[in-house]
């Protein structure tokens, strides 16, 4: 965070201006600020590995035998791990935006928040697709890597999505990954309205619904070939 | 010498048909890095369409600049990479112990043992930017480009040597996750032009955390004029951070309780 905001203070020396796009150089660092903290909840690397290995390993058959989905299983898991992990990190930057008054409106942070709980649940669903394809394909690690780093280049982690030209600014708003930092950070420091997080709601749902789609095919596909073996 | 290079073709084919046997892991990796290069170069194009200058450098400087830090990454991870991201595991499951009774140098082995051929590619298109970068410039000498004969190894060094400082530790703490965190976060302070820094943090860059020594120093060889006492301190920190990381790895290796005794 402190490099980003060292990035923000250089482009503002440079620019001599008081603003970019229309915002001042404070709402780039409530953004670089909240951008941080968001993106850490909303990124899955732990788990999506866990998940593989299960796969990988064989040891998903302790798992199919419960009475409850290996889909629930995680999801359960990964909500209450970043539901605890978030909660407590959120003192940081609720701290730093208010001793540095960074621009934030603390009363939208409940539906922000609400925003990135319910995207976790689209990248859980990405996730059980990679391990999807752990069914056919051996080593898919890097199949996450590649997976969060595009998430990292489509959500608005490196910088606010409205600075982009037009025709790649509408793509990316469009898309649901926009839903996990640029539109609850730009609801919280003012940059996005309601109905833009409304649209974020809707995004994320027919992604959830198009992943759940291709994992079930994955998962269908993969059980039917897998052969689980072992006492 | 001579024991050593062989050793390391030895290495080098051998992980070149393990990564062929896993040809969509091999692919995807090239992948990755396509989108972690479209990333670094997207964020400065966009902030160069609302300012002329980010520090002292313009967008074509930075182009630069950012094909020397392909360049220099990719040899990285082709080379060193994989070997220090498994370290942690390998101290865990008592692999260590295998390395450490063969009869060679156990940094040399635990260092360069696996060679991600994967990144081959990337380094291909990192270079590719590097010269797509320099033809922009009209007025740009290639007798300049002479300067990476020497700047790129001792910046792959330092990189390799701080990272190692880094992986190191967990032979001490077995558990060091967020030390190698922190590593990461070191070297982000480096995929970054020295001259956004302020002076203090620029002085630390390129002196205790040697960071800005990995793509800055060489760009700068290539932009500007050549700075001698910045070569030769280059030089001398390459050889000092090398020096450092083999005594650190005998401290540690001093401090290391075997896990499979």
């Amino acid at each position: 965070m402190l490099i980003e905001f060292t990035l923000w203070f250089a482009i503002f020396r440079g620019v001599h201006q008081l603003s970019i796009g229309g915002y001042a150089r404070e709402y780039y660092l409530s953004y670089v600020l909240w951008a941080a903290f968001v993106a850490r909840i909303t990124s899955s690397w732990m788990y999506e590995f866990k998940m593989i290995e299960e796969v990988d390993s064989g040891s998903i058959n302790g798992l199919l035998v419960r009475p409850m989905t290996f889909y629930e299983y995680y999801l359960s898991q990964l909500l209450g791990y970043k539901l605890i992990t978030s909660v407590l990190s959120l003192i940081f930057p609720i701290t730093v935006a208010y001793l540095w008054h960074l621009p934030t409106d603390f009363s939208r942070l409940p539906l922000a928040l609400l925003l990135v709980t319910y995207f976790l649940i689209l990248v859980h669903t990405i996730s059980y697709c990679v391990t999807g394809v752990a069914f056919f394909i051996n080593k898919v690690h890097s199949l996450t890597v590649a997976k969060n780093l595009g998430l990292w280049l489509l959500s608005g982690e490196l910088f606010p999505l409205d600075l982009l030209p037009p025709f790649w600014r509408h793509i990316l708003l469009n898309l649901p990954f926009s839903s996990a930092v640029y539109v609850p950070v730009g609801f919280v420091t003012g940059r996005v309205g309601i109905s833009d997080v409304l649209q974020g709601f809707y995004s994320v749902t027919l992604g959830i619904v198009f992943f759940a789609l291709l994992g079930n095919l994955l998962w269908t596909k993969g059980m039917r070939d897998y052969t689980g073996t072992g006492a | 010498m001579k024991k050593y290079v062989e050793l390391y073709w030895a290495f080098f084919r051998a992980s070149f048909i393990a990564d062929m046997e896993f040809r969509a892991n091999f692919l995807t990796r090239i992948l990755t890095d396509i989108f972690w290069y479209v990333a670094q170069v997207g964020s400065f194009e966009v902030f160069y369409q609302f300012t002329p200058k980010i520090g002292d450098w313009g967008r074509a400087e930075t182009r630069v600049f950012l094909g020397i830090l392909f360049v220099v990454d990719a040899i990285y991870m082709v080379m060193f990479n994989e070997n220090l991201d498994q370290l942690p595991e390998k101290v865990r499951r008592g692999q260590l112990d295998l390395l450490l009774a063969k009869p060679v140098n156990s940094q040399f082995m635990l260092s360069l043992q696996k060679a991600n051929t994967a990144i081959l590619g990337n380094f291909i298109l990192g270079a590719s930017w590097l010269v797509w970068a320099l033809l922009q410039r009209p007025d740009f000498s290639w007798w300049r480009t002479l300067w990476l004969l020497v700047l790129i190894p001792c910046g792959v060094c330092i990189f390799y040597c701080v990272r190692f400082l880094f992986a190191t530790t967990s032979v001490m703490f077995t558990k060091a996750e967020n030390i190698q965190y922190l590593w990461y976060q070191i070297y982000r302070l480096g995929m970054r032009p020295d001259s956004i820094y302020v002076p203090w943090m620029r002085v630390l860059i390129l002196s205790i955390v040697p960071v800005g020594i990995i793509a800055s120093v060489p760009a700068r060889f290539l932009l500007e004029a050549p700075n001698y006492p910045m070569l030769l301190w280059a030089i001398f920190l390459a050889g000092f951070a090398l020096f450092l990381s083999s005594r650190f790895w005998l401290y540690a290796l001093g401090k290391y309780s075997s896990a499979s005794s």
